[in-house]
């Protein structure tokens, strides 16, 4: 196909199973079998097992370790301490956003569950007793969990490492826009509101804990670490450069993943402790967290304290934003963003309105918290940026009394201002926002449901409709922009095709259960029209795969997608030569369709790519090289900006407080569809991901930093009980500059739903003065509105 | 945490006194103690298990008390750790005499617990604790009544 034309139908046949086809999971019938390989199914001959003593204090001095009862019991081989590292120069270690972190502490530990020894043992049974045998002596300091009160002049300064220069908890400073105009531009609008927004800390939750097997081979000096990385290779040449090893002499091998949401993206201590632990010991040692470990000591995602203006005409004409933020990153900043951008690609907050003013700021705060910033789903940052501008639009059509329908409308960019600059500085590259929004209305009956809405007010009931008209920004990253600690953001793949007309292709991005295998594969037999049967699709295994960046930020398809379109189009542009070589005409007489080339105008002759295939080795042209693959590094010319608009329909228990979302319409449109069938499985899961902070998870802590969401019964996880049935729908809007036109779709709904679920909620409860509820909306949250506006039944 | 109460005991101030400042007598009233030894006049080690809800934890104590006026305020502050998890705790006794001769304690407490006890045990924790400590004050009166 051309590129970036819409692709409403499948051009090739099911058979085929290219673009468009709902083919079935290649990867399913090992998964419903229970035949998947996960990091705890693998047993090393010889393997060992390591543990970890974690702090009871979020911010303490350690005064000793006394590892002398732990190592007295049978099994126990060994404890690792911070100054054991030390010895090596190991006790810290790079964060990806140019901070530090420890692997162990040496003198000081920064919250609560932070790792603080290491014990290796013959079994997990036993490592576990060993850890509860190390005493640590603790001499307790003063907690911050409030990152405003970080700020404040005469805050503990809680990392003293960053010299006398930087004696306070703030981390960096980001902006981005036009602060004067946009003030201007405020101070002259006719309305002007602002609103303290808060999006809590939330955690993943993978249903996969982390873990990894570190096996060190003392006699070939190979490292070979099997974990759950969302980006091996990125990990491979980090662990080269700290720990001095060969880059040629470590493999990383990530098997199947359960789910990685971006909390499989950053380097763990558990991780460099094993491969310290398989180092000393000579065996493979194998660490994997427990469930309450992986909820309160792995990188959060979010803990971000907005604070928005927007300025607007009487009308409802939109002319400025300005958003204020405190970001409250733990104790080092390891956000996985890419390194130019520390507050993520948050300044995509105008969303899908035409702002002629914005300005944004953020500053990253220190605490005694875990570290992190990760996505949780969202492709950095862009979940705030959404909610933010989604719940401020709202507010400004509640304010003057229009409908929130009719003001999204009335402030879209419109479909013909693409491409469209962003005041903050984006090139946003194709959309139909009205299209959406307007077949969502369709989809859900919003003149009716208003209609009911009223006639529910006049008794008392509490009904609510909220929309949320979200873009997102996905695909890091182009080159000149994006880079993670100094890796340019292009990803690949590399294909071959066997004489039988069998294909392998290996990508540089991973699979936590997107369906890479299906998809992937699905690209090649829609460019070169091979069946999806007859193409293997490999990923992985740093030894093999070619080089990159990782799968997170919905960046698969964008980047390592149209790696391969083009890796296999230069399989294509070979085939030419060896088809006209076969037919004996000339490459321009050669026509491609279905699979063969054929000379045009003679149908008849042709030859199909598996004849092509088998002719590349047992029958090329002189002059030419054997063989039939190609390889292609991809460096995206922009990113690519997905949208959608989602209607939601909230009922509200007077006497309970318990929000019940009666009904949920997403339109989504990630431009091409590869399979609709998987596209659809990730906005049902997106929008379960969305559902979940808006109603449920919060990792909340009390003021000594302890972390009272330590399981699932604390850190509260939507079943199929209490998730609503989602209708989907779609448009087709493809990116211009995409191979095959598409955008990605696995975090658009978990970054659109929340807001229009709130939306919802404050739609029921405005009539009550009620212009803000932050996430989570738990029954206790609501209730206590209602019971302050004096209308619990 | 902060937790307060009094409890009226019938014997006088003088045996309340000694009791209070008896480190094993006062240590073994201590919530879930299961073994108390004085290091000195003052300072005691014991073991406690303590638990909230499906948690349990076996916490090794140090503790001091101290006088801070002679026959009527002494505080007890106790340090305690088990495996992932720590306490921190001082706990203030005030006792003033009753017109039948019997003694009234004043009590206050701030606790603080940290670790996988706080963390898996929150929604518990403060009930619990509450609890607990007001075990302590009754055993203390039912000791010193017998």
């Amino acid at each position: 196909m051309a590129d970036a034309t819409v692709q409403e139908t499948p051009q090739t046949t099911a058979a085929v199973g290219g673009m468009g086809h709902s083919v079935k999971r290649k990867e399913d019938p090992r998964f419903i079998r229970g035949q998947g390989e996960y990091i705890d199914d693998i047993v090393l001959p010889g393997m060992l097992w390591l543990d970890i003593v974690r702090s009871p204090y979020a911010h303490a001095t350690i005064k000793g370790i006394d590892a002398s009862e732990a190592l007295k019991i049978p099994g126990v081989l060994a404890v690792i301490t911070g100054a054991d590292l030390e010895k090596a120069g190991l006790h810290w270690m790079p964060t990806l956003a140019g901070d530090k972190q420890m692997v162990l502490p040496t003198d000081t530990v920064m919250y609560q569950a932070q790792e603080v020894a290491a014990v290796v043992a013959t079994s997990r049974y036993i490592a576990a007793d060993g850890a509860a045998a190390v005493l640590v002596d603790y001499e307790p300091l003063p907690v911050i969990v409030d990152p405003f009160k970080s700020l404040e002049p005469d805050a503990f300064v809680l990392r003293p490492d960053r010299g006398p220069d930087k004696a306070n908890n703030h981390i960096w400073h980001w902006e981005s826009g036009d602060r004067a105009a946009t003030d201007t531009a405020l101070e002259a609008a006719e309305v002007r509101l602002s609103e303290d927004i808060y999006i809590p800390r939330i955690h993943v939750a993978s249903i996969e804990t982390c873990g990894c097997i570190a096996d060190w081979d003392a006699v070939r000096g190979q490292l070979d670490l099997h974990m759950t990385s969302q980006a091996p290779h990125v990990i491979r040449t980090v662990l080269a450069l700290v720990s001095g090893l060969p880059e040629q002499n470590i493999r990383v091998k990530t098997h199947d993943i359960g789910g990685g949401f971006g909390g499989k993206v950053p380097v763990y201590p558990g991780y460099v402790l094993a491969v310290v632990a398989s180092l000393t010991t000579g065996k493979p040692v194998k660490w994997i967290e427990d469930r309450s470990e992986n909820l309160q000591a792995d990188s959060f995602a979010r803990d971000y304290h907005m604070h928005v203006e927007l300025g607007a005409t009487k009308a409802g004409k939109i002319s400025s934003l300005k958003v204020r933020t405190v970001a409250d990153h733990g104790y080092t900043d390891s956000a996985a963003d890419p390194s130019k951008f520390p507050a993520g690609l948050f300044n995509v907050i105008t969303g899908s309105y035409d702002f002629p003013n914005a300005f944004v700021e953020v500053d990253g705060v220190y605490t005694n918290k875990p570290p992190g910033g990760v996505a949780y789903r969202c492709s950095f940052r862009v979940t705030e940026a959404v909610h933010a501008i989604e719940r401020m639009v709202d507010i400004l059509a509640h304010d003057i009394g229009k409908d929130p329908a009719q003001l999204r409308m009335e402030n879209f960019i419109q479909p013909e201002q693409f491409p469209y600059k962003s005041p903050t500085g984006w090139e946003y590259d194709s959309g139909d926002y009205p299209r959406a929004l307007k077949k969502a209305l369709d989809m859900i009956g919003y003149d009716d449901l208003r209609k009911e809405q009223a006639e529910k007010r006049a008794r008392g009931e509490l009904m609510g409709i909220g929309i949320s008209s979200f873009t997102e920004i996905v695909g890091a990253g182009p080159s000149h922009d994006f880079d993670i600690i100094g890796i340019k953001m292009f990803d690949s793949c590399e294909i071959r095709v066997h004489p039988t007309g069998k294909v392998i292709a290996r990508i540089g991005v991973q699979s936590q259960g997107q369906g890479h295998e299906t998809t992937f594969a699905q690209i090649i037999a829609e460019e070169l029209g091979f069946p999806v049967a007859d193409i293997k699709i490999e990923y992985g295994d740093t030894d093999t795969a070619p080089y990159g960046l990782g799968t997170y930020a919905s960046r698969s398809t964008p980047v390592a997608g149209a790696a391969t379109a083009v890796a296999a189009r230069k399989i294509r542009d070979k085939s030419r030569k060896i088809a006209a070589h076969l037919l004996e005409a000339s490459e321009d007489d050669l026509e491609w369709t279905n699979g063969k080339f054929s000379v045009k105008g003679s149908p008849d002759k042709s030859k199909t790519i598996q004849e092509i295939a088998f002719a590349a080795y047992t029958n090329h042209p002189a002059g030419m090289e054997a063989g039939l693959e190609a390889v292609d590094y991809y460096d995206p010319p922009n990113l690519t900006f997905p949208f959608g608009s989602y209607i939601c329909v909230v009922d509200i228990d007077r006497g309970t407080g318990q929000v019940t979302v009666r009904r949920f319409v997403a339109v989504d449109d990630c431009g091409n569809i590869i399979n609709p069938m998987i596209v659809d499985g990730q906005i049902h899961g997106g929008l379960t991901m969305g559902f979940a902070p808006a109603l449920y998870e919060e990792i909340a802590y009390d003021e000594l930093g302890n972390n009272l969401a330590g399981t699932f019964m604390d850190y509260l996880l939507p079943t199929a009980v209490e998730t609503p049935a989602w209708e989907t729908g779609k448009t087709i809007t493809p990116s211009p500059h995409h191979p095959i036109g598409a955008k990605g779709v696995g975090e658009s709904a978990t970054v659109g739903a929340p807001p229009a679920i709130v939306n919802a909620v404050v739609d029921a409860l405005w009539h009550l003065g009620v212009r803000n509820v932050d996430i989570p909306m738990t029954p206790q949250k609501i209730w206590a509105i209602l019971n302050e506006k004096g209308v619990t039944a | 945490m902060h937790f307060e109460g009094s409890v009226e005991i019938a014997a006088p101030r003088s045996r309340v006194w000694a009791f209070v400042i008896d480190p094993v007598e006062a240590g073994s009233c201590g919530p879930g103690v299961e073994s108390v030894e004085a290091s000195d006049a003052t300072h005691f080690k014991a073991r406690a298990k303590v638990g909230i809800g499906f948690i349990n934890a076996r916490f090794v104590l140090d503790g001091q008390i101290v006088t801070v006026t002679e026959s009527e305020v002494a505080e007890v502050k106790a340090h305690g750790q088990a495996p992932g998890s720590a306490v921190d705790g001082t706990a203030t006794m005030r006792l003033s005499d009753r017109s039948d001769g019997g003694t009234t304690m004043n009590w206050s407490a701030d606790v603080n617990i940290a670790g996988t006890l706080a963390s898996l045990g929150a929604r518990l924790i403060e009930g619990t604790a509450n609890k607990m400590i007001g075990q302590t004050f009754v055993c203390m009166k039912t000791k010193l009544e017998a």
